[in-house]
């Protein structure tokens, strides 16, 4: 494990906690001296906890004194349900300690004198010291503070022992320690109008690249996740592009004609519409060409995948058959308060897990609807749409217009034609007192299309183009289409 | 009056050990760590000795065996605490007369103390 035959700042050994080493480039730096920051309840003593548990299970030696904090048996009956505790670990691989006694009867220097020995004596390779404001109270004046934090690290470089120092404090404050240590990581819990969310912020970190900013992160019962920020961690897509040399059928014969031949393989596509206008029809049509060899993946947030199922059956597609030949996945996010960046992780991994050639997103609202930062959607769903690319994935991703019938078409987020290589517009349009529906390409970059607008129809065989609009019908875009009075028409939009 | 050596790190689980032992009616003497423990052993004469099981400089175990050790002090009775499982004190030292887990409640602790005493 890292540690060994270490050189004391350079050698890393990983948190173990997920996200969190991506963060960090590889984790944290041995020898060094951290400030663990956050208001309470922020999970600090989780993530300290964790690291131990992962840096023993290693082969490391850790030591966790309190000063002034939880009380050991409070805290460890806490831990013991979290996937990480190892009650075998404890006392030889990682060891409670208290330590204000010694704080109050000898003061900073018996303090240090203990830190020292459990680096040496001991040959702990990680240390916590769990309330570190305890210390600084006890200072004689900030001045000492500042010689037994600086003291602290010395000892710790000296040893290659990695120390947290783990405080309660507002969250951006800078306090003269801040300035000694070689990295601070802040944990927050934020309120968002009836919603609270939790982030994780690397403020410095010496010796290294880190990625900046706040980072979403949970509590479960295998500890904290970080959430990387979507982002900062895929500004670079993980692989080079590859050029678009094939096509991929829509599952749609028409769709496929208006669009040239089909997606482009390896773009993302966006299908724009209002609600029940066949959107999700068409991912089934979409996915029913994946195989388990190029498998699929519908990624959705409204209906079940019971619904889904059945949905799909009653228009004469075959969702369950084609998830039992491992040739569909449905991956369904229940709408909940999801962290914007765990949907975007979730998706990935599920992409990478099955090996997906085809992504169906049901839709960008449920991305939407997770945001508590709006401003930053279209960033994201640009960031998110170029990794899939790189993937070499063909995307569809829909996005519900808030208008039934209506002359234009409100877009949810900005900046969409920077999201996709492709964009599909299906629409209401009234006609002798009826909603026709109908389809029309708006973008395919690099390709040749048909921009005519279609009429389609949604049967028990699915959804089928049955042609362009022909020209006695104007007005059709405002969403009120109607008939030239000259010359005579002769029908409807007749077959293509 | 029975002496009570209470050698234990948590200050706050230390102080509120302390007042119970004595509104029961014992002399308390405590010791943050096993080597002041250790040290105390000799002014104190204790007749019992209640050690926890983590502590830092000497822990319980090297305690509890530097005791066994020394004719002085090998028959007095030893409780040992801590929140860790005693197969796992055990496997360390065996050598306690009576182990009780945290966290617990003061009646069982002074059932115990009382017991481990013959009283």
């Amino acid at each position: 494990m890292a540690g060994q035959d270490r050189e004391p700042g350079i050698e890393r050994f990983p948190s173990g906690i997920p996200g969190l080493d991506e963060i960090l480039r590889g984790g944290l730096l041995v020898g060094a001296a951290y400030i663990v920051n956050g208001v309470p309840g922020a999970g600090k003593t989780i993530l300290a906890n964790q690291i131990c548990f992962n840096h023993v299970a290693g082969g490391g030696r850790a030591v966790y004194l309190t000063l002034l904090a939880e009380l050991h048996t409070r805290m460890l009956q806490h831990l013991r349900p979290m996937s990480f505790f190892d009650e075998q670990a404890i006392p030889d691989r990682l060891t409670y300690l208290g330590a204000f006694k010694v704080l109050e009867e000898e003061g900073l220097g018996g303090l240090l004198d203990l830190l020292q020995r459990e680096m040496r004596g001991a040959g702990a390779t990680l240390m916590i010291l769990d309330g570190l404001v305890a210390a600084e109270e006890a200072a004689p004046s900030p001045r000492e503070f500042k010689k037994f934090v600086h003291e602290l690290q010395i000892h710790a470089a000296a040893n290659g022992c990695t120390v947290l120092l783990l405080t309660t404090g507002g969250i951006g404050q800078i306090s003269p320690e801040h300035t000694m240590v070689d990295g601070i990581i802040e944990l927050d819990d934020e309120l968002f109008g009836v919603r609270t969310a939790r982030s994780l912020q690397v403020r410095k970190f010496r010796g290294s690249g880190f990625l900046r900013g706040r980072h979403a992160f949970r509590i479960t019962s295998d500890g904290l996740v970080v959430h990387p920020r979507i982002e900062a961690i895929f500004a670079m897509p993980s692989r080079r592009d590859r050029p678009p040399v094939a096509r991929v059928s829509t599952g749609t014969e028409g769709l496929d004609r208006m669009l040239g031949g089909g997606l482009i393989a390896g773009t993302t596509t966006i299908v724009m519409g209002p609600t029940g206008i066949g959107k999700t029809t068409l991912g089934f049509h979409f996915l029913s060409g994946a195989t388990a060899e190029e498998p699929g993946l519908f990624f959705g947030f409204y209906e079940t995948p019971e619904r889904l199922r059945l949905s799909a059956r009653e228009k004469g597609i075959d969702l369950e058959g084609l998830e039992a030949r491992g040739a569909v996945e449905i991956v369904w996010q229940p709408q909940g308060e999801h962290a914007l960046d765990e949907l975007g992780h979730r998706l990935l991994d599920a992409v990478l897990r099955r090996g997906a050639h085809r992504l169906f997103l049901d839709g960008v609202g449920g991305l939407l609807e997770s945001a508590i930062h709006p401003d930053r959607i279209s960033r994201y769903i640009s960031v998110l749409a170029n990794e899939i690319r790189a993937l070499g994935v063909t995307s569809i991703l829909t996005m519900e217009t808030r208008e039934i019938v209506a002359p234009t078409v409100q877009v949810p987020i900005n900046g969409i034609s920077s999201l996709s290589e492709g964009l599909i517009v299906l629409r209401y349009t009234e006609l002798d007192a009826a909603l026709l529906r109908t389809a029309s390409v708006l973008k395919i970059r690099d390709s040749d299309f048909d921009p005519r607008l279609h009429v389609y129809e949604i049967t028990g065989k699915g959804l089928h183009i049955l042609g362009p609009y022909r020209e006695r019908y104007e007005e059709i875009l405002s969403g009120s289409a109607h008939r030239r009075p000259e010359p005579p028409a002769a029908a409807n939009p007749g077959e293509e | 009056m029975r002496t009570v050596l209470l050698v234990e790190d948590e200050f706050g689980i230390a102080d509120v050990l302390a007042r119970v032992l004595e509104d029961e009616g014992y002399r308390v003497v405590t010791a943050g760590n096993g080597r002041r423990g250790l040290e105390r052993l000799a002014e104190s004469k204790p007749d019992l000795v209640v050690l926890d099981f983590m502590m830092p400089v000497t822990d319980g175990a090297a305690m509890g065996r530097a005791m066994r050790a020394d004719p002085a002090y090998a028959g007095i009775p030893i409780i040992m605490m801590s929140a860790v499982s005693e197969a796992t004190v055990r496997a360390r030292f065996d050598g306690y007369t009576a182990f009780i887990r945290k966290p617990f409640l003061v009646p069982r602790f002074l059932d115990l103390i009382a017991r481990t005493l013959g009283q």
